[in-house]
């Protein structure tokens, strides 16, 4: 036996993000890979212009994440602040023991994994003022010089414990405690809107969330 | 409305005119104006009633840093009127005078008060009958105070944002050693912020002639990269952290590099009647002028005792005040400012001082004398611009951990021994002038950008410049008061006057920081600008202390004002949901906070529900438990030293209940353990205990460096436990796993799809029924729910909330961890022996704590109880001992409709923790009379449970 | 107090991030006597000065580890890892 039941499974009802309550209103969603997923929330473009020139926030929150413990290359060294890209997916070192994988970076060669998909909520913030949205509700330095696309930061973000990552020059990623997806949803998009953004379905962020084996572009 | 003739520097634009009201009339002043000034042009004068005395307040700073024009703003009151613009349609009212400002009853404190004022009264005067306090109180209170708050606001009516900003450098004051020092700071690529209080960088600048020198500097700055952050103050130094408030954005400055150049403030002239409206600071005066176009008097005597009081006086000539004289402390009055005073026809007066003010509502004369007396001399006037030295603003970086010294020469204390990472510039450093003050701007930038690697080449070459050239200006040291009669105040915020300090010393509050509390001098809302100076010189001249002895009290944070909406934040809470928690709340649950998450207390019908529970089944979401995976080869070996029973000889698929103890034995925390495969544990603990289990096994995994690793699953699973002698019916419906007695026994775990979800089942039951814990991803936790929901809908089957599974723990006496134990309880006083394995091999924590005490009898025992008369004792219920004192205490209590009785339990002392004891509850003062039942109230064999 | 502390894996972050867990003691092996135990559970050295002291990144990547730091300043002089 094993802990199987921490893993979304497939074949069985759609899988729900712990942000529902506040992400999926007046959203349109559709199902992808057994999550119901936000496409939009009816004006493509709108939320395409938004991210574009001020600040769109998506629910993530079915990205894979999992945590990787034991030894082995793939856990790399946290005193640098950098994920590393694995697969379709980063690599994001806490202890030189621990690491947390992010999307989908595929079978670690070595240590054990287990998945955390569930136990954690994703945010992705994209546009110019993305930095700003963050500095809202987050202590944490998100300055270039000093965390460069791929940077990646433990800590506090709206008075809970969480991750950072810096997935290019204006796109982050939260992640956080799913249980707290209600309330980050809502701290979100209370500090996005009033700096003139909107939250955004997939269809107006896939452009904006490089995959980490592409080149990592400045956004328009 | 009547205006000076425009100048190039003012800041008002005149062909933009708008309306406000003060006190119900209207006022017209122009864009850029602030209150004061539109109403100065207006010609009113009085703008408030003095704190104590009730006193009428004219203006004193022109800038928004005094108290003496505070006013309540469109329903917030605390708005200083100098410095906050004027808006078209603002509705502004005085604060601290009834009716009127002009008649204000409260000022016969001022003639008639004399000894219910004198300091320290509240102390002396209303101590005595003690029962009247709460009248004198009422009255104090209607009394005491400026301005009333509104009982309530509208929803989210003050919107804060808070933002956090990382830079290099953070420069405090945008004067002109501000804005240098940000520009050569950011020229050398540092990353700046500044802030400044006004609405526009430059300082003194931007009234004394300087404002394009202003403007270009601030050019420069922007140009360079600067973020200049405008009518945005610095409120306190918290340590490497700076909070800059700008209207309703506080932004939390975290810098690597400080830059002081908060400038100074004028300093005023203690005498008698030196409050009256007409007195004001030279600076002020001729801001009014220069910035507003605004007459600040009509007939003006200047008294300083340094060469700014004389520019100044300058200025006012230039702006067509008639000067009738100045007042110059110093004998001899030095060259080129006096020179040209003289030859604008105005008289100077060396080694004057005023003794007295003049006038009933306003200044009508002024009485300069020197200060030892002699030469008096009566000049009318109605105003009076004074220069008392400038006193640099420390504040912020005496709180960031500076210290300041008496220089003598100016008259002034100034910054020494500035903490790693801070720089000071301009007059915080002891360059008063302009040219060096720009210069010392310079200096401080370059170093700052050197300390963080960015040099600049000619860095030494500017210091060893700088350093040689520190003016010394020449200052008259302010005679500690002067003049004898009417009230000379040291602090015109709090109407401390020299009579209140001298007493205070007198009664042996020599020291400065005694006599401030004793006093409140320093303790009003400019937060001592204008009265720690002349306080700390009254002192030393009382006590014969030299001022660097008596040295300066630090200011607390906010050095500037905040309104509280500020400091509140944003109004969400961090609140933990489970994945269940929409349905909750369709089902009409009251939900309430537990711990930090949001939970069910009951869906509208706690006795029905709890019914359910016994008669068919319900499901309660129980997703808030603990649940960490321990795995690793020698998880095991961990969970065998944290627990004081046995877990590595747990059969994968069995489940152990356990609690976790300290190294005292106490009781911390209990759950329950499943083990999963050879190395992997699936824990559970409390719901608040989640985080601090975490914690614990952490600590104790790092310190005993064994192969195992911990991980906190508990926001990624849903748990939901169905329980009810239906329940086998209920699962039979979603579910292919055999959940019979023979196939699931008690105590057993499987991993089976329910309603399609790939799920854990715990056979466990908290709530005594016949039950199963399922688990499964809280992405699929709502799934689960509606699946067992339907499932159950036709057998009866309700959803119950935390109250109903209080009473049904209590009936089967199950604990709960925190309330039903303390920071006491060991597993001998919880009544839970049994779990303690003593002959286990490893050094478990706790264990010696609980081999000192095997055998023992424990001073209280966990027991429960059933109440004869049907009253509910409080939990915290004292259970009275046989002498009738307290001896124990009731931890829960409920009635139980199962039961028919009130049940609960409670620690009772040794000798009563015997089934069938009669014991004592005293629920304040009411007795209520229980019996010990040792036993559970139900299904007491357990054959319900493992049925 | 609002100081910074530098965890060893995530770098500065601010004290607030941060769990306290009391001043570095030495747990008794074999089997201690009631006043070892209790000197053990009870008593601390309390010192006004530099002081080996456990931190839990709470809220950051959760490992403990160990700092210096001196009581009466707060100022840290450095962090290690554990295990």
């Amino acid at each position: 036996m094993s802990a199987g039941f921490l893993t979304v499974a497939a074949g069985g009802p759609p899988a729900r993000s712990p942000l529902a309550e506040g992400s999926h209103r007046g959203a349109e969603l559709e199902e992808r890979d057994g999550w119901m997923v936000v496409a939009s929330y009816g004006d493509a473009e709108g939320e395409s212009r938004a991210r574009r020139e001020a600040v769109g926030w998506a629910d993530l929150s079915h990205l894979p994440k999992a945590e990787l413990s034991g030894a082995g290359t793939w856990i790399g060294s946290p005193a640098e602040g950098l994920a590393t890209p694995r697969g379709d997916g980063w690599s994001c070192p806490l202890t030189p023991r621990r690491a947390l994988l992010v999307g989908d970076t595929g079978a670690p060669p070595e240590g054990a994994t287990l998945d955390l998909t569930s136990s954690l909520g994703a945010i992705s913030i994209v546009g110019p003022e993305a930095r700003e949205t963050i500095a809202r509700f987050c202590a944490l330095d998100t300055r270039a010089a000093v965390m460069p696309p791929f940077g990646f930061r433990p800590g506090s973000i709206a008075r809970t414990p969480g991750y950072l990552l810096r997935a290019g020059e204006e796109a982050f990623l939260l992640i956080f405690g799913a249980a707290y997806g209600a309330y980050m949803w809502e701290v979100v998009a209370d500090a996005g809107s009033r700096l003139g953004g909107r939250p955004v379905g997939a269809a107006a962020l896939t452009p904006a969330l490089p995959a980490p084996r592409q080149e990592v572009t400045t956004d328009a | 409305m009547s205006r000076l003739a425009a100048t190039p520097g003012e800041r008002i634009d005149r062909s933009r005119p708008l309306g406000f009201s003060f006190d119900g009339k209207p006022v017209t002043g122009y864009e850029g104006d602030t209150i004061v000034s539109a109403l100065y042009a207006d010609g009113r004068r009085v703008f408030s009633r003095s704190f104590k005395y009730h006193r009428p307040r004219g203006e004193l700073c022109g800038c928004g840093q005094c108290a003496n024009s505070l006013v309540d703003v469109d329903g917030s009151p605390g708005v200083r009127a100098c410095g906050e613009p004027a808006r078209a349609g603002m509705t502004v009212t005085h604060l601290n005078a009834w009716p009127s400002l002009e008649h204000d009853v409260m000022s016969a404190t001022d003639r008639f008060g004399g000894r219910f004022t004198q300091v320290g009264f509240y102390y002396k005067t209303f101590i005595r009958p003690r029962r009247l306090w709460p009248v004198y109180e009422k009255v104090l209170r209607r009394a005491a105070g400026l301005g009333r708050l509104r009982e309530r606001q509208d929803e989210r009516e003050w919107e804060t944002e808070y933002r956090r900003r990382h830079c290099d450098v953070l420069v405090i004051g945008g004067g002109v050693a501000g804005l240098a020092a940000a520009v050569r700071a950011a020229e050398l690529g540092a990353d700046v912020v500044l802030c400044d209080e006004d609405v526009e960088p430059g300082g003194a600048l931007l009234f004394e002639g300087g404002q394009e020198r202003a403007r270009e500097l601030a050019d420069q700055a922007r140009a360079a990269g600067v973020e200049v952050l405008t009518r945005a103050a610095a409120i306190g130094t918290f340590d490497d952290l700076v909070p800059v408030v700008q209207g309703s954005v506080l932004h939390q400055v975290r810098a690597a590099r400080t830059i002081v150049a908060a400038g100074a403030i004028q300093q005023p002239l203690v005498f008698g009647d030196n409050d009256l409206p007409g007195i004001m600071l030279s600076g002020g005066a001729r801001r009014l002028g220069a910035l507003y176009g605004v007459a600040p008097g009509k007939a003006a005597v200047v008294a300083t005792v340094d060469d700014r009081g004389l520019d100044d006086a300058l200025a006012l000539v230039a702006m067509g005040v008639e000067v009738r004289a100045v007042a110059d402390l110093r004998p001899e009055v030095p060259g080129g400012p006096a020179a040209r005073l003289r030859e604008a026809g105005v008289e100077v007066l060396g080694g004057l001082t005023p003794v007295r003010g003049h006038g009933r509502r306003a200044l009508e004369a002024v009485t300069v004398a020197r200060p030892r007396g002699g030469g008096e001399r009566r000049i009318d006037c109605d105003l009076l611009a004074v220069s008392a030295g400038a006193a640099p603003a420390l504040s912020l970086a005496l709180q960031g951990g500076a210290r300041a010294a008496y220089d003598g020469a100016r008259a002034a204390f100034r910054l020494t021994d500035l903490p790693a990472g801070m720089f000071a510039a301009g007059a915080a450093a002891g360059f008063d002038d302009r040219e060096s003050a720009e210069r010392s701007g310079l200096l401080a930038g370059a170093e700052a950008a050197a300390s963080l690697g960015r040099h600049h080449p000619r860095l030494r070459e500017e210091q060893v410049r700088l350093g040689g050239e520190r003016p010394e200006p020449l200052v008259a040291t302010p005679p500690a008061w002067a003049g004898e009669g009417g009230k000379a105040f040291v602090d015109l915020d709090e109407d401390v006057t020299v009579k209140d300090v001298k007493q205070a010393v007198a009664e042996g509050f020599e020291s400065l920081e005694l006599s401030k509390r004793y006093t409140t001098v320093t303790m009003g809302p400019s937060q001592g600008r204008f009265s720690q100076l002349p306080s700390a010189r009254l002192i030393a001249a009382e006590t014969g202390l030299d001022l660097e002895t008596v040295g300066l009290t630090t200011a607390r944070p906010p050095w500037t004002s905040v309104p509280l909406g500020v400091l509140a934040g944003r109004p969400f809470e961090a609140a933990k949901r489970s994945p269940v928690h929409a349905r909750h709340r369709e089902l009409g649950a009251s939900v309430r906070w537990a711990g930090d998450w949001m939970r069910a207390y009951d869906y509208g019908d706690a006795e029905a529900e709890t019914r359910a529970v016994h008669e068919a089944a319900g499901i309660i979401d129980v997703s808030t438990l603990g649940k960490l995976i321990v795995r690793g080869p020698e998880a095991g070996e961990l969970l065998d030293r944290l627990y004081p029973n046995r877990i590595s000889n747990l059969a994968p698929g069995r489940i152990r209940y356990g609690v976790l103890l300290t190294d005292a034995a106490r009781i911390t925390d209990d759950g329950t353990i499943c083990r999963l495969d050879e190395e992997t544990f699936y824990v559970t603990t409390t719901s608040s205990g989640a985080g601090a289990v975490e914690q614990w096994f952490t600590w104790w995994l790092a310190d005993w460096g064994l192969d195992a690793t911990v991980t906190d699953v508990t926001q990624g699973l849903a748990a939901i436990n169905v329980a009810g002698p239906r329940v086998r019916e209920v699962l039979a419906r979603v579910t292919d796993l055999d959940v019979g007695k023979e196939a699931f026994p008690y105590l057993d775990a499987k991993q089976a799809k329910v309603g399609g979800v790939e799920c854990l089942l715990l056979r466990i039951g908290f709530v005594g029924e016949l039950g199963y814990e399922i688990h499964c991803a809280g992405a699929h936790g709502q799934a689960l729910w509606d699946a067992l929901a339907d499932a159950g809908a036709e057998l009866g089957v309700r959803p119950f909330g935390l109250e109903p599974q209080r009473v049904l723990r209590l009936e089967k006496q199950h604990i709960i961890v925190g309330q039903d134990t303390d920071s006491e309880s060991t597993p001998y006083v919880a009544a839970m022996p049994w779990i303690v394995k003593l002959d286990k091999e490893q050094e478990f924590i706790g264990r010696w704590a609980l081999e000192q005490r095997r055998g023992e009898a424990p001073p209280l025992e966990l027991v429960g109880f059933r109440c004869a008369d049907g009253k509910v004792p409080a939990e915290g219920s004292v259970v009275l001992g046989d002498d009738g004192t307290p001896a124990g205490e009731v931890t829960s209590a409920r009635f139980s409709a199962k039961v028919d009785a009130v049940i609960g339990m409670a620690r009772v002392p040794n000798e009563l923790a015997a089934d069938g004891a009669r014991i004592s509850i005293s629920d304040g003062g009411q007795r209520i009379e229980a019996v010990v039942t040792k036993e559970p109230f139900f299904d007491p064999e357990g054959e319900v449970l493992r049925g | 107090m609002s100081f910074l502390l530098t965890c060893p894996h995530c770098g500065v972050r601010e004290v607030t991030d941060f769990g306290y867990g009391g001043e570095v003691t030495k747990r008794p092996t074999g089997s201690p006597d009631r006043r070892e135990l209790n000197t053990y559970n009870y008593f601390r050295r309390n010192v006004a000065g530099v002081q080996r002291e456990w931190w839990y990144h709470r809220s950051g990547c959760r490992a403990w580890f160990i700092a210096e730091r001196d009581t009466t300043t707060n100022e840290v002089h450095k962090t290690e890892a554990v295990g």
